[in-house]
């Protein structure tokens, strides 16, 4: 054996005996916790980009700092892309963040990987009565509470206020029967012009296909002890499936079949003035005022309507809880910062700046913009996807939601063909 | 070789039918950087843009942090492209040109490296920088890019190297020439086309790297463009006429750096005529 | 600078040839020279992957590499994937997509080199500058880009196909099935991936000696023979390296991929790479992202064996 070649083979033995230790994944949390000095006076929290404004997290942060001499509050704003890979490695470290806001639906799976401070005892403290329901349930996982809820919001139809009286619609569809009607309405007035749709709604757009699945009593997946079943297939969910079909055949939208509400973005369509309506949250105006300022002051709201009058249809609740990863140094100090964040005063800011706040029942700081205050009534109705621990594989991976929509829009597959392939492919995803 | 003028047309129009294909989604890219949010897709015809505005590039160049973000890529980028050309000349020059024990392997191994699946190793990378107490220093990223464009310059090199006769270098030597003047003077001006190629190879992989960035880098103030450029997508929105309009200050550099190099690329054709 | 570094060594007029006895000193000088590019390839490299293997033999999920357990499951995590019928199809995939793809970008590549060679120095840089950029533009956007032109409703190219006359293409889904969809990532990719391989071409072109040219042109030899004649034999070992790397770098590409639909519709855009992301890195199943890394890395070692023994051989014997 050549003399570099044997000295390069001692090196791979050696390595592959280490591999093992060298590859794990860091240290004991309790000797990390000991080794480092307990309090060291700085207090990392992660928000995520878009969430709460800075005139809210500045005071928090300032009034944290007032009430805890000596401790400085180090305050970071991460994206969302890779957030899991970032998340996984800082969490891993001894030097791990004391609190991190993370995406609902993604706080399951980290409620169920024993990496999270258990909050149940502090609930109490965190305003626990209030908690917002939807959020409530993905922070929890075999009977423990790990995530405290931060903020929701939810989607309404924005409507344009000045198609809908030229239409002659005085009041805003509280039915689906009158959405529809409201949509021959529009289209008997607006119909000559050939790039007029009277409700955008891109093919791919499950969050509104929830609703109308919920609406029909139906779900996506049922719990069934600690597993989930997928229950696309059950008539509920049929039923909400072949709505989204009747509103796209009727609303002669021209939103793609084969792409979400983000690719084009559905507020730029609003905002080039030839759309009467598209489901949306409240701040998305914001981004088709970017084309179009004008349009702020044309815009209304309501409910996504029901199948039965009067009621709203149940809505999809996005937003993000608050956590403390168990490799925190400063458990005390996290939680007294909880519980700053979730009390009254934050919480009516948060409401202000346009959330449904998380542990709040007090939505009136909503009630000054029309828009929010519209999402906020809804948001009681309010409810989240299955807190599968591997539901983030269906929204980060190949959501079989959006296949199942593309294939039956576009007749590529029949309503029962493409129910039941979709839900095979869920149960592949979460069941079991 | 003379070419008539019809031929010539010919090529010219040929070359440009071909830059507008390659230069159309460039091109694209561009005028979106110009289009407020319900321009970026419209039922309108728009191949000409009616309208222009630069509210996109003001708000990218003035989202905070940029001036930071933008020297960060630059010290990790040009660092590791300067390092990996420097350690790759030395190594391809005796691979080229030395006969010596461990040639054969030490091939192999510039070969094999470079199929490592280098995003699968994000966790052992991860666990090594951590060990070595790297983490959150430029140095750790400028590290990775050096280790993932290594093995490509070594072989690139190796190969630019290898066309060059040796019979040139010989005859330097010849004339008086020391081993390591002769290279100097020889083979390394012949080497300016390859020397270009690898280095804005390296540099666009270096300057595009996301993962690694965003892992490695805990603080803000570390981190690097590509981190900021998807910045702009927040939980419910993603601010596309941004993005476009930072991905076009974004390639600047590049462009920049491209532009510095390839009048190299004569240079170097030139001055191996000479001496040849 | 690279050669200021080189130690010095003594001229050696008599005979160049590497056979003849040397001097210690001198015999250290090769290896003094690839000390740094072997030592960092073995560390920041070989270490690493390494410790890949390790890991794909262990249950490494977010909760062990929190707790910083050790749960060895010995082939679990590889007869998991191999048993996957999923596995298979998708490789099989992987193998004919990155085949269209590297065929593609050498044949693009080679005409566009070829014809740089003989524009004038306008055209030609106005040529290279439409290259570089599209090769130093952020994924992030051109896949973007890329979406947008292709839009079902609003896309460029159904407009203007529409307006060429090909009124089918009004509402013409290009990301209905899995071949459409790889269809265009490959043109995506295939954008991305010619400006590269079309400069190293363009370099080693402008390596031929022009003399050799000018010896055809007055023989009378017509350009397909000048081709064959002068082109070819300069770049013929550079364009076995770039089908090297080429074949590397479009068989491991994520990006481009899992941006334009994530692999969809049902799945029939996966490749490996989006499978291993899917498989593990998603849900932070490191072991078995780490086994399915392995097994890429065999598909890849397997499909570039016989060049890299090829290759490693006939370098060997240039020398002697």
């Amino acid at each position: 054996m050549k003399p570099w070649l044997k000295l390069a083979a001692g090196a791979a033995a050696i390595t592959l005996a280490t591999a093992g230790c060298a590859g794990s994944g860091g240290t004991d949390p309790g000797a990390a916790a000991s080794s480092a000095p307990k309090g060291d006076g700085t207090l990392t929290v992660w928000l995520m980009t878009g969430s709460a404004p800075t005139t809210l997290t500045d005071a928090l942060n300032k009034e944290f700092e007032d009430a805890h001499q000596g401790v400085k509050v180090k305050y970071e704003i991460q994206q969302w892309n890779g957030i899991q890979q970032k998340l996984t490695t800082a969490l891993s470290g001894g030097d791990a963040p004391d609190v991190i806001e993370v995406g609902n639906t993604q706080t399951p799976f980290f409620a169920s990987s024993s990496v999270l401070s258990d909050l149940s005892g502090s609930v109490n403290d965190l305003n626990g009565a209030q908690w917002l329901a939807g959020l409530k349930a993905s922070g929890e996982f075999e009977g423990k509470t790990y995530g405290v809820p931060f903020y929701a919001a939810n989607r309404e139809v924005i409507y344009r206020k000045d198609m809908f009286e030229q239409a002659g619609i005085t009041t805003p569809p509280a039915s689906r029967a009158e959405w529809l009607d409201a949509i021959t309405k529009l289209k008997a007035k607006f119909g000559s012009d050939p790039d007029f749709q009277a409700l955008y709604l891109p093919g791919q757009y499950w969050y509104s296909l929830l609703s109308f699945i919920w609406d029909e009593g139906g779900d996506i997946a049922k719990a069934d002890g600690k597993s989930f079943k997928a229950t696309l297939d059950s008539p509920g969910a049929k039923a909400g499936l072949e709505f989204y079909k009747q509103l796209v055949e009727a609303s002669g939208t021209k939103a793609p079949k084969d792409n979400d509400e983000a690719n084009p973005q559905q507020a730029g369509i609003y905002g080039g003035g030839k759309a009467a309506m598209f489901i949306g949250t409240p701040g998305e105006v914001a981004t088709a005022a970017k084309t179009d300022p004008s349009i702020t002051a044309k815009t209304g709201a309501f409910a996504i309507p029901s199948k039965t009058a009067g009621q709203s249809a149940p809505v999809f609740l996005g937003g993000s809880n608050l956590v403390i990863p168990l490799n925190s140094k400063d458990q005390a100090l996290a939680k007294d910062y909880l519980k700053l964040l979730s009390g009254a005063k934050y919480q009516s800011q948060l409401a202000k700046a346009g959330y449904v706040p998380g542990t709040s029942t007090d939505v009136s700081g909503l009630d000054a913009d029309p828009l929010s205050k519209v999402m906020a009534a809804a948001s009681k109705n309010g409810r989240a996807v299955p807190t599968s621990p591997r539901w983030g594989d269906v929204e980060s991976g190949q959501n079989p939601l959006k296949d199942m929509l593309t294939a039956y829009l576009t007749g590529k597959k029949t309503l029962d063909q493409a129910t039941s392939d979709a839900n095979a492919a869920l149960d592949k995803l979460i069941g079991g | 070789m003379k070419k008539s003028m019809p031929q010539r047309i010919g090529l010219g129009v040929i070359g440009v039918f071909a830059a507008l294909l390659f230069g159309f989604p460039t091109y694209w890219l561009f005028t979106t950087s110009l289009k407020t949010p319900g321009q970026v897709l419209s039922p309108e015809y728009d191949l000409l843009p009616s309208s222009a505005t630069f509210a996109n590039f003001t708000s990218a160049l003035t989202k905070p942090g940029f001036f930071t973000f933008l020297s960060n890529s630059l010290i990790v980028t040009l660092g590791a492209v300067l390092c990996a050309l420097v350690a790759g000349v030395l190594a391809a020059v005796p691979l080229a040109r030395m006969r010596f024990r461990g040639r054969k392997g030490f091939l192999l191994l510039v070969l094999v490296a470079q199929l490592a699946p280098v995003e699968a190793l994000f966790i052992p990378m991860y666990l090594l920088m951590r060990d070595a107490g790297l983490l959150n220093t430029l140095p750790s990223l400028l590290l990775v890019y050096f280790a993932t464009t290594l093995p490509f310059t070594v072989w690139m090199l190796y190969g630019f190297v290898n066309g060059i006769p040796y019979d040139l270098e010989e005859a330097a030597m010849i004339d008086g020439c020391s081993r390591a003047g002769a290279f100097r003077r020889v083979t390394l001006p012949l080497l300016g086309p390859g020397l270009v190629t690898t280095s804005v190879f390296s540099f666009i992989t270096a300057w595009n790297e996301f993962l690694f960035a965003l892992v490695f880098m805990r603080d803000q103030s570390k981190q690097t463009l590509p981190v900021w450029l998807s910045s702009f997508r927040t939980a419910f929105s993603v601010d596309w006429g941004g993005v476009m309009a930072a991905s076009v200050v974004y390639a600047i550099p590049a462009l920049v750096f491209f532009l510095i190099v390839q009048r190299k690329l004569v240079s170097g054709m030139t001055a191996g005529a000479v001496k040849g | 600078m690279p050669a200021g570094a080189t130690p010095p060594a003594s001229p050696r007029v008599s005979s160049p040839s590497p056979r003849k006895r040397l001097r210690i000193g001198e015999r250290t000088v090769p290896y003094l020279l690839i000390l740094p590019a072997l030592v960092s390839i073995l560390v920041l490299l070989g270490w690493p992957t390494l410790q890949l293997l390790g890991i794909s033999l262990r249950k490494l999920d977010l909760r062990e590499l929190v707790s910083g357990q050790m749960v060895w499951v010995g082939f679990d995590n590889y007869t998991t994937t191999l048993t996957d019928p999923q596995f298979w199809e998708i490789t099989v995939r992987t193998l004919v997509f990155t085949t269209a793809i590297v065929v593609a970008t050498l044949l693009v590549s080679l005409f566009l080199a070829l014809l740089m060679r003989h524009l004038g120095p306008v055209i030609r840089i106005i040529l290279q500058v439409t290259l570089v950029l599209a090769w130093a533009t952020p994924v992030i956007a051109t896949t973007t880009v890329f979406q947008w032109m292709f839009d079902q409703q609003y896309g460029i190219l159904n407009k203007t196909l529409d307006r060429l006359g090909f009124h089918g293409f009004i509402g013409y889904s290009w990301f209905s099935s899995g071949t459409s969809t790889l269809t265009v990532i490959g043109l995506l990719i295939l954008w991305q991936a010619v400006p590269f391989v079309t400069f190293t071409l363009y370099a080693g072109l402008l390596g031929a000696p022009k003399e050799h040219y000018e010896a055809a042109g007055i023989d009378g030899a017509n350009p397909w023979q000048a081709f064959w004649a002068v082109s070819w034999p300069a770049i013929r070992p550079i364009m076995t390296m770039v089908t090297f790397l080429s074949v590397l770098w479009d068989f491991k590409v994520f990006a481009q991929v899992w941006a334009i639909r994530q692999g969809g519709p049902d799945g029939e855009s996966t490749t490996l790479p989006i499978y291993l992301y899917l498989k593990g890195v998603a849900g932070s199943h490191f072991g078995t992202s780490a086994a399915v890394a392995t097994l890429m890395l065999l598909v890849l070692i397997l499909l570039t064996a016989r060049y890299v023994q090829l290759l490693v051989r006939t370098k060997e014997g240039d020398l002697s």
